[in-house]
Formats: C-alpha cells, sequence, structure tokens
C-alpha cells in the first residue's frame, strides 16, 4: 500500500522552501531526543469554546468499534478515549493520574483494591454514575464469554467478591497479592467507565464528547457533552474523525484545510507540512517497536546469539535513517518513562567484534536467519531493513519476509522466531505481565525465567515503591542481559495540525495527541 | 399445460427469437452473465478461505488471545464447516439479504451500497466526459490529418498513456489545491449520507483524473476509426458526389467509426471499475475499491461477495451493452447470420 514513489513525489515538489522551515522547526522542538519535559507547545490565546475539531486518522478499517472492551486500531482508542472515561489515566510524562476514579487504595497485603468514583460525573443520558455502574463496568471487562482486553490486567479477580462499599465506593478482591494494579490500569487498555446495562450499539459513557453518529471505515462525529465533569473541557463544539487509508492524502487534507489534525506522520512529510503553514508535533513517545527473539527456540535459545544480535545494531544510525534522528534511543529495556526505570544501567552501543566473538563461541557463525516484518505501525519494515544490513557486517545473513499485517496477526502471531512487534507505552511490572512472564498473554519472546518469575511475584506484593523499584531494577538486569527483545530506540510520535488549533502538547505516552486529548485542545 | 401447447409456445418463442436477433442476444447473454455471477461467487469464496487467518483473526489484530478469538469466531460462526457457510450466504442472497459485515456487524447492503454508488457516480461521470472529450478531439484529429493539431494531440495522447494513474491525480492535486492554486478540495471525503452529486466540488479532481486516464486509448481509437472511414469507397464516392466536407464527415464516416469506439470505451469502462481504487486512495475517495481492499484484509467474507458479486454484474453488463450499441451502429451485422 506505500509507495516510496508518491510520497517523495509530493514532498519533492515542495523542497524549495523545505529545508530552511524544517531545520528551523526541529532546531525549535529542542533535539527531541533530549528534552525529558513535556510542556505544551507556545499558544497565543487563552482557551475558548465553539467550533468543530476535524481530526484525520490512518489506521482504521471497516472493523471500527465503539465498544471500549474492544479498541484495537488507532482511530477505536481516539474514539474510546473521548466517548468515555477511565479510572485511571496518563499524563504528558506519562505519569499515571486518577481520571473518574477519586481514589484507589489498596488493603495491607494488597489483595483487596478500595475505588471510589467522583461524585457528580454524569452520563450522556443525564444519570449519575455510581457504584453500580463501576461494577457492571468491571464485570463487562472479564466476562468469559466475550472478554474484554483490558481482562489481563484484572486477572486474579474475584468477580464474586466485589463489595458496594456506599453510593460511590466497592472493594475489588483479587486471588493473590496485586500491588500494581493501579499501575496496571494506566494506559488506554483499561476500565472504561460504562452504565449498567450498556449496549455497544447505542454507546453512552461520561466521556467529553458524545456520539452523533458513526460509519465504521469512514467517519464519526461527537458532540460536546454540556455536563461533563471536568469544567470548562471540552472547549470544542464537534469532534468529526474521519478515516484515511493512506498518508498522502491525510497530508493533502490537512494542507487544503480539510482537516486540523493528522495523526501518526512519517519523518518524510515534516518538510512539506511545515513548508505550507502548517505545524508538526514531535512527541518522545514511550511506544517501542522490539525486534522479537523467540529463546525457546534455535539459533535465539543460545543467550549468546542474542546477546550478539543486540550488539549488532547501530542504535543512532538506524534512528537517523528511520525517522531521522527524531526518538529516544532504547537500551533493549521497554518502559523508558516508568520511575522504575533503571538509566544506570549503561548504554548499549554497536559491537561488531564482540558480537562475531559471541557467535563464534555459540558456533553460529556466518548465520542464516529470516525475519518476518510487516507494516504494522510506522518505520517498522524500514528498521527492518536497516538492521539486515547492519547484520551483514557482522556475517549474519537476514532474510527479510514481508507478510500483510492481516497474515502478520494471524494464526502465527506470537509464534515467529524471529520478527517484530508495536507496543503502546506501559509502566514496567505491568509491562511484564503482558509480554515476558510465561502467564503473560502476548509473551512473544516465550520468555520463561524462574528468577524473573520469583522476583515479579514477589514485587505484585510489596507495597512500598522504593522496595518495588529495586526488585524492577534487577528485573531490568535479566531483561538487559537475557531477554528477547532488541528495543534500538523509542519511535517518536510525529502528528500534524493547523495553526487554528491550540493545546497540542508533546507527549510522552506514545499516541498520538496525548493520548487523543482532544478535550484540552481549542480552535482559534 | 398440454404437451401441443407447450410446442407451440417453443415454435413461437423461436420465430420470436429469429425475427429479434437482439433481443435473442441481449436474453442469452444475460442468461451466461447469471451463470459467471454463481461461478465467481464460487471460486472467490474457496480463495478467501484459502487465505491464513479469519475475520476474527482480523477484527482482534494485536489483542488477539487464544480466549478472545474463540469468543469472536463462534460469535461469527466461523466454525462451521465451509460449505455450510456457503450455503447459508447464497441462501440469503437468493432471498435478497446479503448478510452482515463480519468486521463491525452492519447490514452489508445498507453499508457498502452507498459505496457502490458512489463508484459508479465516478465511474459513469469519468466514462462520459473523457468520452466525449476524447472522441471529440479523436474527429477532429482525423478530420486534419497531419495537422500539428495532429501531431500535437497524438504525441500528448502517447505520453499521458504512459502515466501511471496516482502521477496523474497526485499531479493535479498538486496544480489545484494545495501548491499552485487552492481552488478544489484535496480529498474528497464524502461524509456518510451525503450522496456525489451534493458534493460535486468534490468530484471534480477524481473525475478529471480518471478521464484523463482513459482518454488516450477513445482519441487514438476514435482519430483510427476515422481515418479509415475516411478513406474507404463510400466516402470517396460521397466526396465525389460533392456532398459537402461536414457532411460527410459527420453523418457518413462518424457513424461507421462508432462500432470500434465503442468496444473501446466499453473495455475503458471496465479498466475503470478495476482502476478506481488509486484514486479512491489518493482522494479518500468513499467508493468500492477501497471497500474491497478493507474487507479482504479483514477477511469480511460477506462484503467480499458483495462487491464482487457488483463488479462482476457490471462487467456482464457492459459487455452486452457494447455488443448491442455495436450491432445497432452496423445495420449490416445485425442481418448477417
Amino acid at each position: 500500500m506505500r509507495t516510496v514513489t508518491r510520497r517523495e513525489l509530493l514532498s519533492g515538489a515542495a523542497k524549495g522552501g523545505l529545508a530552511l522551515s524544517a531545520g528551523g522547526l526541529i532546531a525549535a522542538c529542542g533535539g527531541s531526543s533530549k528534552t525529558t519535559s513535556s510542556h505544551p507547545l507556545p499558544s497565543a490565546t487563552k482557551p475558548r469554546h465553539g467550533g468543530t475539531l476535524t481530526i484525520g486518522l490512518t489506521g482504521g478499517s471497516s472493523s471500527d468499534t465503539l465498544d471500549p472492551n474492544s479498541p484495537v486500531n488507532n482511530t477505536d482508542y481516539a474514539r474510546v478515549a473521548n466517548l468515555y472515561d477511565a479510572l485511571v489515566w496518563q499524563d504528558a510524562n506519562a505519569r499515571p493520574y486518577l481520571r473518574v476514579a477519586e481514589e484507589m487504595t489498596p488493603n495491607k497485603d494488597a489483595t483487596t483494591w478500595t475505588i471510589r468514583l467522583r461524585k457528580g460525573v454524569l452520563f450522556h443520558d443525564g444519570r449519575e454514575a455510581t457504584a453500580d455502574d463501576l461494577i457492571f463496568s468491571i464485570k463487562r471487562v472479564v466476562n468469559p464469554k466475550a472478554p474484554g482486553e483490558a481482562a489481563n490486567a484484572l486477572h486474579g479477580i474475584d468477580t464474586g467478591g466485589i463489595r458496594k462499599l456506599d453510593r460511590y465506593t466497592i472493594s475489588v478482591p483479587f486471588s493473590h497479592p496485586y500491588s500494581t494494579f493501579f499501575l496496571s490500569l494506566a494506559n488506554n487498555i483499561t476500565i472504561y467507565l460504562v452504565p449498567v446495562g450498556f449496549d455497544p450499539k447505542r454507546p453512552i459513557g461520561t466521556g467529553p464528547f458524545k456520539l452523533v453518529s458513526f460509519t465504521p471505515g469512514q467517519r464519526s462525529v461527537f458532540a460536546r457533552w454540556e455536563h461533563y465533569w471536568d469544567q470548562p473541557l471540552p472547549y470544542v463544539d464537534q469532534l468529526v474523525m474521519v478515516d484515511y487509508s493512506d498518508e498522502s492524502s491525510q497530508v493533502n487534507a490537512l494542507l487544503a484545510g480539510q482537516v486540523d489534525c493528522v495523526n501518526l506522520l512519517s519523518q518524510d512529510v515534516i518538510g512539506s507540512v511545515t513548508s505550507s503553514g502548517k505545524k508538526i508535533v514531535v512527541s518522545d513517545g514511550g511506544g517501542w517497536n522490539p525486534f522479537t527473539m523467540r529463546v525457546d527456540q534455535p539459533p535465539f535459545d543460545d543467550v549468546r546469539v542474542r546477546q550478539a544480535f543486540r550488539l549488532i545494531v547501530d542504535r543512532p544510525k538506524m534512528m537517523e535513517i528511520v525517522f531521522g534522528g527524531h526518538g529516544t534511543i532504547g537500551n533493549d529495556i521497554f518502559a523508558i518513562w516508568d520511575s522504575a526505570y533503571d538509566h544506570g544501567i549503561p548504554q548499549r552501543q554497536q559491537d561488531i567484534e564482540q558480537a562475531k566473538h559471541l557467535l563464534k563461541a555459540a558456533g553460529r557463525e556466518g548465520l542464516t536467519v529470516q525475519l518476518v516484518t510487516a507494516d504494522i505501525a510506522q518505520g517498522v519494515v524500514n528498521m527492518a531493513q536497516v538492521f539486515a544490513q547492519q547484520a551483514a557486517l557482522a556475517g549474519v545473513k537476514v532474510n527479510l519476509r514481508k507478510v500483510t499485517v492481516t497474515d502478520f496477526y494471524g494464526p502465527n502471531y506470537l509464534k515467529w522466531v524471529f520478527a517484530q512487534d508495536y507496543w503502546y507505552y506501559q509502566p514496567y511490572l505491568p509491562q511484564v505481565q503482558q509480554a515476558t512472564l510465561p502467564t503473560a498473554p502476548f509473551n512473544e519472546t516465550h520468555f520463561d525465567n524462574p528468577r524473573y518469575n520469583a522476583l515479579y511475584q514477589q514485587a505484585l506484593s510489596t507495597l512500598d515503591e522504593a522496595k518495588r523499584t529495586e526488585i524492577a531494577h534487577e528485573m531490568q538486569m535479566i531483561d538487559y542481559t537475557e531477554g528477547g527483545y532488541i528495543i534500538p530506540f523509542f519511535p517518536p510520535v510525529i502528528d500534524g495540525y493547523g495553526a487554528n488549533v491550540q493545546g497540542v502538547v508533546r507527549s510522552k505516552v506514545g499516541s498520538s495527541f496525548n493520548d487523543w486529548d482532544f478535550r484540552s485542545m481549542w480552535l482559534t | 399445460m398440454s404437451v401441443l401447447t407447450a410446442r407451440m409456445g417453443a415454435v413461437r418463442l423461436r420465430g420470436f427469437g429469429r425475427r429479434h436477433p437482439l433481443v435473442r442476444l441481449v436474453v442469452m447473454r444475460a442468461c451466461l452473465g447469471v451463470v459467471t455471477l454463481w461461478l465467481v461467487s464460487v471460486v472467490i469464496f474457496a480463495a478467501t478461505q484459502a487465505l491464513p487467518g479469519n475475520a476474527a483473526y482480523a477484527v482482534l489484530g494485536h489483542t488477539a488471545t487464544p480466549q478472545r478469538l474463540q469468543a469472536v469466531e463462534a460469535e461469527l460462526h466461523l466454525n462451521r464447516p465451509v460449505v455450510s457457510q456457503y450455503e447459508s450466504w447464497i441462501g440469503g442472497v437468493l432471498r435478497g439479504d446479503f448478510g452482515s459485515s463480519l468486521a463491525n456487524g452492519e447490514s452489508v447492503a445498507a453499508l457498502i451500497g452507498p459505496r457502490v454508488v458512489n463508484s459508479a457516480v465516478l465511474v459513469v461521470v469519468s466514462g462520459v466526459i473523457g468520452t466525449l472529450i476524447a472522441g471529440a478531439l479523436g474527429v477532429l484529429a482525423a478530420a486534419r490529418r497531419d495537422s500539428w493539431f495532429d501531431h500535437v494531440a497524438s504525441v500528448v495522447a502517447l505520453g499521458v498513456t504512459a502515466l501511471p494513474e496516482f502521477v496523474v491525480a497526485i499531479a493535479l492535486v498538486i496544480l489545484f489545491s494545495v501548491l499552485v492554486l487552492h481552488a478544489l478540495p484535496a480529498v474528497s471525503a464524502i461524509p456518510p449520507g451525503s450522496e456525489p452529486w451534493q458534493n460535486l466540488k468534490e468530484l471534480v479532481l477524481p473525475v478529471a483524473t480518471l478521464a484523463i486516464v482513459i482518454a488516450p486509448y477513445i482519441f487514438r481509437m476514435a482519430r483510427g476509426a476515422m481515418v479509415e472511414a475516411m478513406e474507404s469507397d463510400y466516402v470517396e464516392m460521397a466526396r465525389l458526389k460533392g456532398l459537402t466536407r461536414r457532411r460527410v464527415l459527420l453523418l457518413h464516416a462518424f457513424p461507421n467509426a462508432i462500432p470500434p469506439v465503442v468496444q473501446v470505451v466499453g473495455l475503458n469502462l471496465l479498466y475503470l471499475a478495476g482502476g478506481i481504487v488509486v484514486v479512491e486512495y489518493v482522494f479518500n475517495y468513499p467508493g468500492v475499491g477501497a471497500a474491497l481492499v478493507d474487507a479482504v484484509s479483514n477477511r469480511d467474507i460477506p462484503v467480499i461477495q458483495f462487491v464482487v458479486l457488483v463488479l462482476t454484474a457490471f462487467y456482464v453488463f457492459v459487455n452486452i451493452i457494447t455488443d448491442v450499441v455495436a450491432l445497432l451502429a452496423s445495420p449490416r451485422r445485425r442481418t448477417a447470420g
């Protein structure tokens, strides 16, 4: 579907003014890899109400949905984030905070959590949200006949033991200590508040926008919810999300003023966007696109081969080629913005000699491997191509096998020996629970390290944050030395918007527009 | 019905057929068309089953876990045997029910019907405009054979044939929307519920693209057919008789140039039906090409079958029409055989 020729044609025609303006803008962005804070970009005005914000989104398809149990593609997350409120959310610095929940406290051994809702939160039909709705929302997620995406974050829940303590408060017991329950809800795969008797065909939530119309694969329209609990938000009167199949038409629409915001651009179009008077925001997202090696299959069952492969990558070079230098260098450990991330672990560099030495010691000189890749996210296929080139230096022959996205996530998903993937940002321990435990639903590397598993169990019972961070550091050292992931860098999130859009911030959460935070944006 | 009346009915039918060969042709072709439709539906159904994965994988994407896959497969009835799935689909079709999309549960006819209309409008309007303009230019070029106009037009036609569709599309966008002028919208995202003819400005660039893409073929065929007609004996006779140049051109040469031109126009309409997908991507036009690509990606069988049936029916229809028009335009062929 993507052809370099088309993008080149469009950006080539605008290359006249691009060099100066692009350079100027990137300099103004502060060289994104060095910036660690996220300040709102300069906006000339105070927030004002009114107007229609039109967003052009890629990633949609006829499988678009409004069901908060199963958002799959970017447009789904965008819709769900604005139609519903979650209990916990992340701010632009990727710090979790309570959104529609007012309090979440564990008991002494972290086996029971007490959750209290804010008062005065109204659904789009005017009803107030109460504990009954919260219980219904939770049960809907873990319904065994149709489990939602967040069912994993609720593993071990004892739904029969949920108690309603008062009009707004419930207590939720688990069959095991779960100190990280709050953290595991801090991403967009989470518990969204829905009313008792929720019908996905006529969805209502407590979010800042209510549904006006929805055509899967094409367009959805939302109107401002006047009685939204977090006044004065939202600012705009109407939100229109339009599906685009292709970046070229998305960018054209932005340049012609037919949309106000576009998501997930490649670095190639930064120039044509800025030279036409539109704006770009480059965020240091915490989302990650790893190379995945199955530690239970040859040749990667030998840890020396895994270590060698990690040493093959010239990380700054790859980031330069694929994302024009935007992004954050990675060290093969995920959750870079978590306060529990160990920034003290020495940064891995390319070391071809050591890589060759390790491969020789493992008896794998002149290794040939197949790398399965697909257009699953911006830049993924490019990364694979660069890796293949860099691997040749160490005598490793990498055969690229590009499949369609549907094939990639088909029956072979999680079984590929050497492939890639993309993840949104989550804090460290919840991410471990999703990816690197033998019980993890998406354990693509088939990692199963006994010490690591034991440490995780220990962390789950540790409520003290400092002690938990120590445990996390020890686990990260195991990821660093023995893991099956190669994480060369954390890709940037590049979004485009018109000059009349205000309230856009740079964000670490790894999805566009600070996790689709259209409630905080306004138009001049 | 007694054997005698049945026999008489058959004789009357055959006599009718002999006296109205055109109607017989249309009826026979239509029957063959229905058989084609059925065969195509079987082949496409089998092909989609042969692809790895199914709609459950597509709907769940990277969030698929074994439990959720099972739940979705059960919900979509994908765990039934293939033959029974096909049978229930075709049973529905014969009752006029094209089923629900596996990707989002909406009625296929309600979801894809408007997109078929959108694409049809694009194809028909581009076809008509392209044919009229290219045809007129072709006739003009033939009338002024070997003039500078003829040479320039022929070279330009050749050049345009070499350009891929998306290059033409993007060139038009750059010229009229984004860089040089800002007169026309760069994308044609017609809102659902709105008809194409209510959004004429959005249609200009996509129609222009498609018309430009098919114009060279019609131009060259029109020119070639006209030249051949003008070199024929009867035209020479008409000229020697002293008829005006215009009369000779329009009333004697032109009608005989129609059959080959009609064939080419038909071929180009068929090409448009398939080639429209590129234009839909570049202009984000909500048409049937993009819907089909998306449906294949999602292994959305009811949608795939519906779109394929519509396209096949269109092919059959265009084939019949072009043959009929060509026959009507050449009285000689009507009475032969």
